[in-house]
C-alpha cells in the first residue's frame, strides 16, 4: 500500500479514537454542587453496596464454610476450592464453557461481521432484513429455547425428520453428548450474532469513505481493504464487543440449562449450570459458591486483558 | 466481500441480487424457530376441536386452564416497576459519571465493569438467604431489587453515554439563570435526553422480561411466577401439547417483539460499547 492510503488511515485511525473518546474537555466550576453529585450517585452506591458488594463478601465467606443454604455451618479453609478444584466434573464443566464461550463469541461475530458488511452495501430490502435478522436477539430465550426443542428434541421434531430424509439417519440432537453440545453451541450463536451484527454495524458506519476511495487510488485489492482498513478500523469496537460477548456466555444459564439441563451426562455442563447444580440441587453451597468464585476470578483476568487492549488500540 | 467494502462504485446488478438472495435465505432460516412458534399458536391443536385453518382457540384454552394470566400480570408488574426503578437510580448517577471529573468517579465506573463481569450467580446464592431472612425471597419485590441491582452497571453507563452528548454550555446557561445543579440536571438535561431514556428503559425492560435465573432462584409459588418460571414449567408439563405450550410462548413473546418493532431505533447496543471503553 502507498503512502498516501496509509496516511489516511492513520488519519482515520485518530479520527476514530477522538470519536470513540466521544467528550470534550467540559469543565466547571470547582465545587458547584459537589453536594449534590454525591446525593445523585447516593441511590446507584447503595443499590452497589447492596445487591453486587455484599452478596460478593457473603459469598466469599460462603466459599470456606461448609454450610448449607440456611447455616453458615463449619469453617473449612481452602477446602471447598480444593475438592472442586480435584473434581473431574469441573474440569470437564471447564472444557465446555470454554468450547461454548469460543463458539459463542467467534462464531456469532463472524457471522455477525459478514451480516453487517452485506446490510452496508445497497442490497434491496436492506433495512427490512436488519430488523428481522435482529429477533433472535429480542425473542426471549424461554420462548426460542421452547421453540428449538419443538424442532429438534424428539425423534419425530422436524430437524431430525429432515435429517433423514436427506440419508443422515437419526441424529439425536439433544440425546448423543457430542450432538447436544454442537446443538447447544449453534443456539448460542443463533441468539448472540444480532448484538454482534448490531455492534458492527455501528463501527462501520463511522468508518469513512474516503478511505476506501484512497486506497483504491492506491491499487488495493478488497481483500486487502478488508484486512488493513475495515478490520483494523472497527478493531475497537471488536475488542469490546469479544470482551461483551466473553462476559455474556461465561455468564450464560439459560440458553444452556433451558435447552438440555446440561445433559446428556453432563455433556453441556458449563460451570454456571454446576454452580446452579451443587446448590441448589446437591445442597453443597460451599463447593458451589467456591466455583463461581472460580468462574469470577477467571473472567475478571480475561476481561482485564481485553480491557487493556482496547487502551493500545486507542492509542495505536 | 469485495462488494460489501464499496458502497459507493457502481457494482453490477448481478452482484445485489446475488446478496439480496444471501441475506433472504439467511433470514428465513434465522426465522424458522420463531415462524414455526407463531404458527403452531393460531393452528388448531390436538385439544381444540376447530376445522378453521386458523384459530385463537389454543389462546383461549391456555388462559382458561393454566395461571397464565397471572404470571402475565406479574411479568408486566415486575417488568414495570424495574424500568422505572432503574431509569430513577441511573439517570442521576449517569449524570455525575458524565460531569464529574475526580478520581473518585473514575473509580466508580472501574467499579461498575468489574460487577458487571461477575457471574450472576455469585450474587444471587447470598442474596437469596439474605432476602429469605427478611421475607423478601418468594416476593415480587424481592425479584425488582434484584433486577435493578442487575441493571445497574449497564443502565448507569448507557444513560452516561448519553448525558455526553448533550453539551455543558447548556447548563452552564441555566445556572448562570440562578438554576441549581439539580435543577439543571432535571430541566435542562434529563428533559433533553428521551432518546437515551427510551434505550435504558428498553434495556432494562428486556433484562427483567427474559430473566429466567434469578425467577428460577428466588420464586417458588405458582401465584408470584413470573412468566419465564410459567412458561418453562407449563412447557415441562404440556411437552406434546405443542399448540397450547407455543400459545402461552407467545403471550412472552409479543410485548418484547412489539417494542422493539416500534423502537427499534433505540436499540442500541453500541452505545454500552462506547461508554464502557471510553471510561
Amino acid at each position: 500500500m502507498a503512502t498516501t492510503g496509509l496516511n489516511r488511515l492513520r488519519l482515520a485511525r485518530a479520527g476514530v479514537g477522538v470519536a470513540g473518546a466521544g467528550r470534550t474537555g467540559v469543565r466547571r466550576s470547582p465545587n458547584r454542587g459537589a453536594f449534590t453529585l454525591l446525593v445523585l450517585i447516593a441511590p446507584s452506591v447503595l443499590l452497589l453496596v447492596l445487591i453486587n458488594a455484599y452478596p460478593l463478601v457473603y459469598g466469599a465467606i460462603q466459599s470456606i464454610h461448609r454450610g448449607t443454604l440456611i447455616t453458615t455451618g463449619p469453617l473449612v479453609g481452602l477446602e471447598n476450592y480444593t475438592d472442586v478444584l480435584a473434581d473431574p466434573r469441573f474440569w470437564k464443566a471447564t472444557v465446555f464453557t470454554l468450547v461454548f464461550t469460543l463458539v459463542g463469541v467467534f462464531g456469532s461475530w463472524v457471522i455477525g461481521l459478514t451480516l453487517a458488511l452485506l446490510l452496508r452495501t445497497k442490497v434491496p430490502g436492506g433495512p427490512v432484513f436488519k430488523v428481522l435478522l435482529m429477533t433472535p436477539w429480542v425473542v426471549p430465550i424461554v420462548v426460542s429455547s421452547t421453540a428449538w426443542n419443538w424442532l429438534v428434541a424428539a425423534p419425530d421434531s422436524p430437524l431430525p425428520t429432515l435429517t433423514r430424509w436427506l440419508g443422515f439417519g437419526d441424529a439425536l440432537f439433544l440425546a448423543d453428548p457430542t450432538l447436544a453440545a454442537i446443538t447447544v453451541c449453534v443456539f448460542k450463536v443463533w441468539v448472540s450474532f444480532p448484538f454482534m451484527m448490531l455492534m458492527t454495524s455501528a463501527a462501520l458506519a463511522s468508518v469513512d469513505e474516503g478511505v476506501y476511495e484512497a486506497a483504491s487510488i492506491d491499487g488495493a485489492g478488497s481483500r486487502q481493504k478488508f484486512t488493513h482498513i475495515t478490520l483494523p478500523l472497527i478493531s475497537r469496537s471488536t475488542y469490546i464487543s469479544w470482551i461483551l460477548m466473553t462476559i455474556f456466555c461465561v455468564n450464560d444459564f439459560p440458553t444452556i440449562y433451558l435447552l438440555t439441563g446440561g445433559g446428556p451426562v453432563d455433556s453441556t455442563t458449563s460451570l454456571i449450570v454446576l454452580a446452579y447444580r451443587t446448590v441448589f440441587q446437591d445442597f453443597q453451597t460451599g463447593p458451589g459458591v467456591a466455583i463461581a468464585f472460580i468462574m469470577t476470578i477467571a473472567l475478571v483476568a480475561v476481561s482485564t486483558v481485553l480491557y487493556r487492549q482496547i487502551r493500545k488500540v486507542e492509542i495505536a | 466481500m469485495s462488494a460489501a467494502t464499496v458502497p459507493l462504485s457502481k457494482v453490477a446488478l448481478r452482484g445485489r441480487w446475488w446478496r439480496f438472495a444471501v441475506l433472504l435465505i439467511v433470514t428465513t432460516v434465522v426465522l424458522v424457530p420463531v415462524l414455526s412458534t407463531l404458527l403452531l399458536s393460531i393452528r388448531p391443536g390436538t385439544l381444540t376441536a376447530d376445522a378453521a385453518p386458523i384459530t385463537l382457540a389454543n389462546f383461549k384454552h391456555v388462559f382458561a386452564s393454566s395461571d397464565v394470566a397471572v404470571w402475565l400480570v406479574n411479568s408486566l408488574g415486575v417488568t414495570l416497576a424495574t424500568v422505572v426503578v432503574s431509569v430513577i437510580v441511573a439517570a442521576p448517577a449517569g449524570y455525575v459519571l458524565s460531569r464529574g471529573r475526580s478520581k473518585a468517579v473514575s473509580a466508580y465506573s472501574l467499579l461498575l465493569f468489574l460487577i458487571q463481569s461477575l457471574p450472576a450467580i455469585t450474587a444471587i446464592i447470598p442474596l437469596f438467604i439474605l432476602f429469605a431472612k427478611v421475607g423478601l425471597a418468594d416476593n415480587l419485590i424481592g425479584l425488582v431489587v434484584v433486577y435493578v441491582g442487575s441493571t445497574l452497571s449497564v443502565a448507569t453507563w448507557m444513560m452516561a453515554a448519553y448525558f455526553d452528548t448533550i453539551p455543558q454550555t447548556l447548563e452552564e446557561a441555566a445556572w448562570v439563570d440562578g438554576c441549581s445543579v439539580f435543577g439543571s440536571f432535571v430541566r435542562v438535561v434529563l428533559r433533553n435526553s428521551l432518546p437515551g431514556v427510551l434505550s435504558t428503559a428498553i434495556f432494562a425492560f428486556l433484562l427483567a422480561w427474559n430473566d429466567y435465573l434469578v425467577a428460577l432462584v428466588f420464586l417458588k409459588s405458582s401465584n408470584v411466577f413470573t412468566l419465564p418460571v410459567g412458561v418453562q414449567g407449563f412447557f415441562q408439563q404440556n411437552q406434546t401439547d405443542w399448540s397450547s405450550v407455543m400459545a402461552v410462548a407467545v403471550v412472552m413473546l409479543l410485548p418484547p417483539v412489539v417494542i422493539f418493532a416500534f423502537l427499534n431505533k433505540y436499540f442500541s447496543v453500541g452505545g454500552i460499547g462506547g461508554s464502557l471503553a471510553g471510561r
